[in-house]
């Protein structure tokens, strides 16, 4: 029981100096990861999933989204970015995505490649994992890094549903490694790998992924950072015409909609959910064996897919409406994914079984929990039932747990404490 | 008055001295569940659900309480006028019952036939009725006793053991 908890990175972090202790942070978190405590929020770093819910609410910048820093690519030889597909949907229609994917090469990078460029042979490899895997069904879409965290700390059962499969950029970070090996002759150590990314939750998986037998990148910057800086090279950037591929068909992957549309076929039904609200609902309904009759179920943390992500800079209808389109005017384009069926077939892409993160007991002991449990309910009918979060807990259920965890005390209450010194108050009077 | 039995081969010692004696429970719930209200009917199970996850109970035992419970109160709520779930929590296991105020059942060996189902036009559209309640429930305990008659109320008991 003494166990040492795993310590998580996480890409948020909060600025104490900024912080008011308002609570809609507080209020926001689907996983009950932040309370106010002492006038300042705090993260649980066990309960975060690294969603991002904190930093879109706090209007005080409290909270802050980190990523990496540019500098750090100049370690390495040769770099490679790899851009989420939701970067082509945040420029203006006047620059076209060559030009904006091109632009990478002008800020320091010696190659740029896109993860749409993986999209056919990824929903290739996900339709017989899950003809291969028909008994677990429905088998639940992995790539998005907070879903994934999301069902660690709430939903364990349903671990052994995920697609266990490296997403898309991780697959193209290990082609794109063994390319620049192969082609140019770079050791391992000289080249660096780094994703441009639409959300905090990318940044995290990339510093420490969830069942990946190594980390793959070097890096991840936001989509928000690199927009300002290829931005100021557009301007003085003739418009780029020609050699530079593009992949424009496989955009898909940043809408959750097209996706799951993409692996629907014949014999496999799919389901597309997105918003965190949303997909908390649909597990919990997979959880009773209610949604047994879908196949495979895509699921994303932020509305519309990873256009939504909080790193990106335009909103996320406008993105997708860019996205889709660009696919519509794109050209089909017949590609060799040859190299990756090799990877693949040496088991490049596979992922170990997740192991769960288990906030939701309240002791490792069952007598104990029962005991704590009842205390809970007993504490939970002094509550006013309010959930104004006052006190700094998210909900009067939260805090009475918070109380028999011996984080919090019945006083934390404001509308209790305001009652009792009421009741004081009147008794000084009759005396 | 008709009834039907089922316990699992492993737990056949342990369910016959709770239904000879019944300890007191830990902890209880109750739930109403109205006629046709499908918008609330499992909300009995994922209170229940709720309360095992914080108790620490094994993801997949959850999983199995969660289903069956789930499916015996959509069918109060499809079937019968109205009733209660009332869930008592003990140290090894939980004890689940179902009581109806009715119509009851015709002929329960048909109910738990896999695909057999009476459930109206306005169930179906909802997208229950699929004739797998009963069956589910059965696969999802590891004690499952019905006694129903035509024009009587029905009970439902249930036991699903942490190990």
């Amino acid at each position: 029981m003494s166990e040492k908890p795993k310590e998580y990175f996480h890409a948020i972090h909060i600025v104490s100096d900024l912080c008011t202790g308002c609570t809609a942070c507080v209020r926001v978190c689907p996983t009950e990861a932040i309370r106010v405590r002492h006038g300042k929020a705090e993260i649980d770093p066990q309960r975060c999933i690294d969603c991002g819910q904190c930093v879109t609410s706090c209007s005080f910048h409290a909270i802050v989204p980190r990523s990496d820093s540019l500098e750090i690519i100049k370690k390495f030889k040769y770099k490679i970015a790899i851009i989420a597909s939701s970067y082509g949907g945040q420029f203006t229609e006047d620059i076209s995505y060559p030009t904006a994917k091109k632009a990478l090469l002008t800020i320091g990078f010696d190659d740029v490649a896109e993860e749409a460029f993986v999209t056919d042979f990824m929903i290739s490899l996900i339709r017989s994992y899950i003809r291969e895997n028909r008994e677990m069904r429905p088998i639940l879409s992995s790539n998005c890094p907070a879903v994934v965290r999301l069902i660690q700390v709430k939903f364990p059962s349903l671990l052994p549903n995920l697609l266990h499969v490296e997403a898309p950029m991780s697959i193209l970070t290990q082609f794109m490694r063994e390319r620049a090996k192969r082609l140019y002759g770079f050791d391992d150590h000289d080249i660096g790998i780094f994703l441009i990314v639409p959300c905090v939750a990318q940044v995290t998986a990339v510093h420490q992924p969830e069942g990946t037998y190594k980390r793959l990148q070097d890096g991840a910057f936001s989509i928000g950072m690199i927009y300002g800086l290829v931005r100021e090279k557009l301007k003085k950037m003739d418009d780029f015409n020609g050699n530079i591929d593009t992949y424009e068909n496989g955009l898909s992957w940043a809408l959750s909609g097209v996706e799951s549309d993409l692996v629907d076929t014949d014999d496999i039904r799919a389901l597309s959910v997105n918003g965190i609200d949303n997909v908390i609902n649909i597990l919990s309904r997979v959880e009773d064996h209610y949604l047994d009759q879908y196949d495979y179920i895509v699921l994303r943390s932020c509305t519309n897919g990873c256009v939504g992500g909080g790193l990106n800079v335009e909103n996320p209808f406008v993105a997708m409406s860019r996205i889709k389109k660009m696919m519509k005017n794109a050209q089909h384009k017949e590609l060799d994914f040859s190299e990756f069926v090799a990877l693949n077939q040496k088991g490049a892409f596979i992922v170990q079984p997740l192991e769960q993160r288990s906030i939701m007991e309240l002791d490792k002991d069952f007598k104990q929990a029962l005991t704590k449990m009842k205390k809970l309910n007993e504490i939970l009918i002094k509550l006013p039932g309010l959930n104004c979060s006052a006190c700094g807990s998210p909900t009067c259920y939260a805090l009475a747990e918070d109380i028999v965890q011996g984080k919090a005390e019945l006083e934390d209450c404001v509308v209790l404490l305001r009652k009792m010194n009421y009741d004081d108050d009147n008794k000084k009077g009759d005396e | 008055m008709a009834e039907y039995w089922n316990i699992s081969d492993e737990h056949q010692e342990e369910a016959k001295t709770f239904f000879m004696h019944a300890p007191e429970p830990e902890m209880s719930l109750n739930f109403d569940i109205a006629e046709k209200d499908f918008t609330n009917a499992g909300k009995g199970s994922a209170e229940l659900k709720n309360i095992l996850k914080r108790l620490g109970v094994n993801p997949e035992i959850l999983r199995r309480i969660a289903v069956a419970s789930y499916e015996a109160e959509i069918n109060i709520a499809a079937h019968s006028v109205g009733g209660t779930m009332k869930s008592y929590i003990y140290p090894e296991f939980v004890y689940v019952t179902f009581n109806d105020m009715g119509p009851g059942i015709e002929n329960i060996e048909q109910a738990m036939t896999p695909g057999f189902s009476t459930a109206d036009e306005l169930v179906r559209e909802m997208g229950f009725g699929a004739g797998l309640g009963l069956p589910n429930i059965k696969k999802n305990s590891d004690v499952m006793h019905l006694k129903s008659e035509r024009g009587k109320p029905t009970k439902l008991e249930i036991i699903v053991y942490y190990y």
